[in-house]
């Protein structure tokens, strides 16, 4: 990951087609089209696991489906502990044998229709329920390969934040995307210091719609009504050079074309 | 094997509000789903092709024209074929003749797919929550039926039915061709595949219209077919002087909340 930040090589956030489209093959074709996209850029496509509990197909299903290339140091997914241990099993799977390399492990939103691990399910007997550092274990134990990331939320309160951090940094994971930041984070700078030889990816949040990030991070989150996602990523990129860039809800028609020019 | 299992479009409680001020639903920007008790349905039947991949899901429902959604759901879970029954005459059925018209539909699907051997349903509707059409199906169709089914297996000509009670779980036998309905199990079915999701985005669903049934007794449909009057429509009032029993250990707050039961003359 650490070759990722150095070549300056943007992680691009793509959702596939939900559960409950009413046109598939319309939504297939916005998918291939993005990814391609991504893979010819050079960047790293970041496919999300049932993101904000909204049933989704899973990434590697979608990626067999169209037949698309997977570049080992270009695909990057998304799962979460919302699943049932076959379908992890399956999932787990099907990703090695198509060559992905990075996994970001989360505990995820889950749903009311969604199956989630137990921990009996995973050998983790031990623990109330399962989340990212549970994971983290198993698929460390049984999928050694794999290069396995977790989030770093700077909205929660840092004490506990850092703890739990440390815990999935034991269970195995060896990089961290942070959730998004809209400016200068003090925790995301405390996180650099505690853990420099760690690649730390930044979230940049690329809608204009920064109301809808106190959703996605939980907490109450100050925004501005003109905020600009363009000139945030700007201001990111010189604030933390040393860090990657992970980028959610881009648009592709509007500013796919402007960010080459901001980390470069 | 061949099943046939009843489904219906339902609009998403887990979304629905109260208007405070009308006591009413409010409806607007609700999104429709499958009937919950029907997917554990479609997941009972699945489970048996699992084991014997010779056997046909046939889903059926009534409803608008837009019911054909949870039909194409169900096909891009685990059905092989779906029937939509929709015309202006069944509107307004109540269980009762939504049930007749059921029983007409599944003998018009037998005259295509072959007879069914079982007929599965979900237990009730979560909007009506009556639990009547399965049972008044298998009336109907003069069946057997079991009901509070939790999963069954196919055992020679018959299936082993587990069945949920209030003691724990029951295991009976059932001759075919009969009617069950589901209830929760301890898992979720399984989710779509994109490559049937694709297929059932495709795929020609006939419709069963009002035309299809010429032999139906139109005086057993719709609303004059109708027994069931709804006489008020009210929302509970909410009681907001719980008690909540903290700091205790669990002995203790058993201890208190039956003294409290009883001073109530609960117990």
């Amino acid at each position: 990951m650490k070759d990722h930040i150095r070549e300056k090589r943007y992680h691009i956030e793509i959702i596939p087609p939900k559960h409950n489209t009413d046109d598939i093959e319309a939504d297939l074709e916005l998918f291939r089209e993005k990814y391609l996209r991504v893979i010819e850029s050079g960047y790293c496509v970041c496919l999300t696991d049932n993101a904000m509990g909204r049933m989704a197909f899973q990434g590697h299903e979608t990626i067999a489906e169209l037949g698309l290339p997977v570049p080992p140091e270009q695909v990057m997914i998304h799962l979460n502990t919302f699943h049932s241990k076959k379908h992890l099993d399956e999932v787990l799977d099907s990703l090695r044998d198509m060559g992905v390399k990075y996994l970001l492990v989360v505990s995820g939103d889950g749903g009311p229709r969604m199956m989630r691990l137990e921990p009996k399910d995973i050998g983790a007997e031990g623990a109330a329920t399962v989340t990212s550092v549970e994971l983290l274990r198993y698929i460390r134990d049984k999928y050694p390969a794999f290069v396995t990331g977790v989030a770093f939320n700077p909205y929660e309160p840092a004490d506990f934040e850092f703890k739990k951090l440390e815990r999935k940094i034991a269970a195995g994971a060896s990089f961290i995307v942070t959730q998004p930041l809209l400016g200068k984070n003090e925790t995301v700078d405390e996180l650099l210091r505690r853990y420099p030889d760690i690649p730390v990816i930044v979230e940049g949040w690329m809608t204009k719609k920064a109301w809808l990030l106190s959703d996605v991070v939980g907490y109450e989150i100050p925004t501005d009504a003109d905020y600009d996602p363009i000139a945030t990523l700007r201001e990111l990129v010189r604030l933390y050079p040393n860090c990657g860039f992970y980028l959610s809800l881009l648009g592709f028609k509007t500013q796919y074309g402007l960010i080459g020019d901001i980390w470069s | 094997m061949n099943i046939l299992v009843c489904v219906k479009q339902v609009p998403d409680t887990t979304e629905i509000k109260i208007d405070p001020v009308k006591n009413t639903l409010i409806r607007d920007g609700v999104p429709s789903i499958l009937n919950p008790f029907d997917g554990y349905a479609l997941e009972a039947a699945a489970r048996i092709k699992d084991e014997d991949p010779s056997t046909r899901i046939i889903v059926l429902t009534m409803g608008p024209p837009q019911a054909e959604k949870v039909l194409r759901e169900c096909l891009s879970i685990a059905a092989d074929a779906a029937y939509l029954v929709s015309g202006r005459t069944f509107g307004g059925s109540d269980t009762l003749a939504t049930s007749y018209i059921l029983y007409n539909a599944i003998k018009k699907v037998e005259e295509r797919e072959g007879p069914f051997d079982a007929i599965f349903c979900g237990k009730q509707a979560i909007d009506g929550d009556t639990a009547q059409v399965g049972p008044e199906i298998a009336e109907h169709l003069g069946y057997p039926q079991v009901t509070y089914a939790l999963e069954a297996f196919r055992k020679d000509n018959m299936l082993e039915v587990h069945r949920e009670t209030d003691e724990g779980v029951q295991i009976v036998g059932v001759k075919t061709p009969c009617v069950m309905t589901f209830t929760k199990p301890a898992w979720e079915p399984r989710y779509p595949t994109i490559s049937r999701k694709r297929a059932a985005h495709r795929a020609e669903i006939p419709v069963l219209g009002d035309d299809a049934f010429p032999d139906i007794d139109t005086a057993m449909i719709g609303l004059k077919g109708s027994p069931t009057r709804v006489k008020k429509t009210f929302v509970p009032q909410r009681k907001k002087d719980g008690l909540m029993l903290r700091g205790e250990s669990g002995e203790a707050a058993a201890r208190k909340l039956c003294a409290l039961l009883r001073d109530a003359g609960v117990i």
